[in-house]
């Protein structure tokens, strides 16, 4: 499961209503026992999921103070912070990530266009949308191993480039070309979900809006800039923060079968780090502490997010 | 340009018949771009390596099953197939009956808190993943779980219960409080309305869940690679991952590999697509 797509669910998880709708009175009896029955049905998924993801988050932060081989904690306060802020390959590995972020806006346009395109409702629509969806069903692992082998230097890209002549290019030996295959890849494999997020807000428009202006004589153009874009620019505002919260905190899975984060540093991302981190130093709490760093990151973003959207529907 | 009465019935449309054919072209190319690497990928499955490198972009001048055999017995894929099955198979079972039961509960019963738990289960699920890499591996390792399919299934299930329960409950208000509280009269208790009703009325919510769940267990990769350290019970996806690390110049070993992994996912996509799309709609369609 793509972190897009949790994250989208939790979009809607905060618009939806707690309240229940309750069964009708009842004498108290029969109510209580059905609290006591409620409370027994949750329980089991409850301490599941706090017992290994909410007691998780807390023991993390624990550990991001101390320094630790994961048997011995010692209580270090915020060395491993202030360790981590003045680490150039921290630094080296932030920037990497803020270079990941030129996939926000590319697969938005491509997402964009494709489900412009889709809501024409040409025929056979629906099996174009089945088949843009397709990579989203597939592994991360899968779609990065089809990348790094198409443009591996035996690969398909430059065997397709010799037939023009072309030298074989070595396309992961240099930081900036291999970024660019990473983001080519998540493009691909991003822009088909986002185009059904897109196509669902553009359905939601009221279609006398576009009827009138059909009979004021509004062209394709015209109505795509006029009416078409700006209805859907609270659900393009939300398809860009889950973007960026992606790119900061699921690339784990490109980078570990495309790169292994190399060459040197240049392909490492801030979630990835982690990972070296946790597994190959003997200090957990650095690891951790960049953890609960990206963890804040995130949580800010998500803030931010919910104001964009209350924003959004003031107006 | 005038809107003719066949306008106003698709009503959706803004695009006059004169703009159907570029529209449908532009969509045949992207679908392309995606069609063609998987073609490519499963017709490289099937040839010799030496085969391959006369002619990448050609039919095979041999076809050969050779590359799924030298996998299946040298790379132990098929054992990893079948773990993959399994721990995907269970941890969706464990998450289907627990989240049945809490959906249930929060849809239509006054569990007292049920705001705290509600937000528990809202805030997890903004969770990244990376933050929980550290303590579940070495709480896990304290349990003596690291290494066991117990482990990874527990992470499977608690990861996917926050989001298969809010699903659940949104899935199962839809069920009419009179059906309940007729079966109730009748005398049924909480698992037989569990079973007789809720069950058959939710089937259509628990099937995308399952589909939804499963193809994220089938396709995890962090967990089951730093859970599963042991090569002989490796699943999948992991195991792919470091067959594809090895084999750069064989192609088409790969490719069978990729092909393999990627084809269950593909099988659901082909019989479940309405399940699958429902599902990652929700977090859009309110």
């Amino acid at each position: 499961m793509t972190s897009a797509a949790l994250t989208s669910r939790v979009g809607a998880a905060s618009a939806a209503p707690t309240g229940g709708a309750h069964p009708p009175r009842k004498p108290g009896g029969i109510r209580r026992r059905d609290r006591i029955v409620g409370l027994l049905a949750v329980l089991p998924a409850f301490l599941v999921v706090v017992g290994f993801m909410a007691f998780p988050v807390a023991f993390a932060l624990f550990i991001s103070f101390t320094k630790t081989n994961g048997l011995r904690f010692e209580w270090r306060w915020f060395d491993n912070y202030i360790a981590l802020l003045n680490d150039p390959i921290v630094h080296q590995v932030f920037l990497n990530n803020l270079k990941f972020l030129i996939s926000v806006p590319l697969v938005i346009f491509v997402a964009l266009i494709v489900s412009v395109l889709l809501f024409e409702r040409v025929r056979g629509w629906k099996y174009f949308r089945v088949i843009f969806f397709l990579p989203n069903v597939l592994s991360v692992a899968v779609i990065g191993i089809m990348f790094r082998n198409a443009f591996g230097y035996y690969g398909g890209v430059n065997q397709a480039l010799a037939l023009f002549g072309v030298e074989p290019i070595q396309f992961f030996t240099n930081g900036t070309t291999a970024i660019a295959i990473i983001i080519l890849a998540l493009v691909w494999a991003g822009f088909g979900y986002q185009s059904l997020l897109l196509l669902a807000g553009l359905t939601a428009i009221n279609p006398a809006v576009f009827e009138a202006a059909a009979i004021d004589g509004a062209g394709w153009w015209k109505r795509l800039w006029y009416i078409t874009l700006p209805n859907i620019r609270r659900v393009l505002g939300f398809v860009f923060i889950i973007n960026v919260i992606y790119t900061f905190s699921s690339l784990f899975g490109f980078i570990y079968v495309m790169t292994a984060g190399g060459p040197g540093f240049d392909t490492t991302t801030i979630d990835y780090l982690v990972y070296l981190r946790a597994f190959s130093s003997t200090n957990l709490g650095s690891g951790a502490a960049l953890a609960v760093i990206l963890f804040l990151f995130i949580g800010i973003l998500t803030l931010v997010q919910n104001r964009v959207f209350k924003l959004g529907e003031e107006d | 340009m005038a809107t003719t009465e066949d306008d106003v019935v698709i009503s959706k449309r803004i695009s006059s018949g004169r703009t159907q054919w570029p529209i449908f072209i532009a969509l045949l190319l992207v679908a392309a771009t995606i069609v063609y690497p998987l073609y490519f990928v499963i017709i490289t499955s099937f040839r010799p390596n030496s085969d391959y490198l006369q002619d990448p972009f050609g039919l095979p001048g041999v076809w050969t099953f050779e590359n799924y055999l030298n996998l299946a017995n040298t790379y132990g894929i098929g054992q990893a197939f079948l773990n993959s099955l399994f721990v995907g198979t269970v941890s969706v079972s464990v998450i289907l009956v627990l989240a049945s039961l809490a959906g249930y509960a929060l849809a239509k019963l006054p569990v007292p808190g049920q705001k705290y738990i509600t937000a528990t289960f809202v805030s997890v699920m903004l969770l990244p993943g990376p933050v929980l890499i550290i303590p579940i591996y070495l709480m896990l390792a304290r349990l003596d779980l690291v290494g066991t399919y117990t482990g990874l299934i527990l992470v499977y299930v608690a990861t996917g219960l926050p989001f298969a329960t809010f699903f659940l409950t949104l899935s199962f208000r839809g069920i009419p409080d009179e059906v309940i509280e007729a079966a109730r009269i009748d005398g049924a208790g909480f698992f037989r309305i569990m079973w007789s009703i809720v069950r058959p009325m939710g089937s259509s919510g628990l099937a995308t869940l399952a589909v939804l769940q499963f193809l994220g267990a089938w396709n995890e990769l962090i967990f089951a690679v730093i859970l599963i350290p042991e090569e002989s019970m490796r699943l999948l996806t992991p195991q792919l991952a470091s067959i594809g690390e090895r084999f750069l110049t064989d192609q088409p070993l790969v490719s069978a590999g990729l092909f393999i992994t990627a084809s269950v996912p593909l099988i659901l996509l082909a019989f479940a697509s309405k399940y699958i799309m429902q599902g990652l709609q929700v977090g859009v369609s309110r």
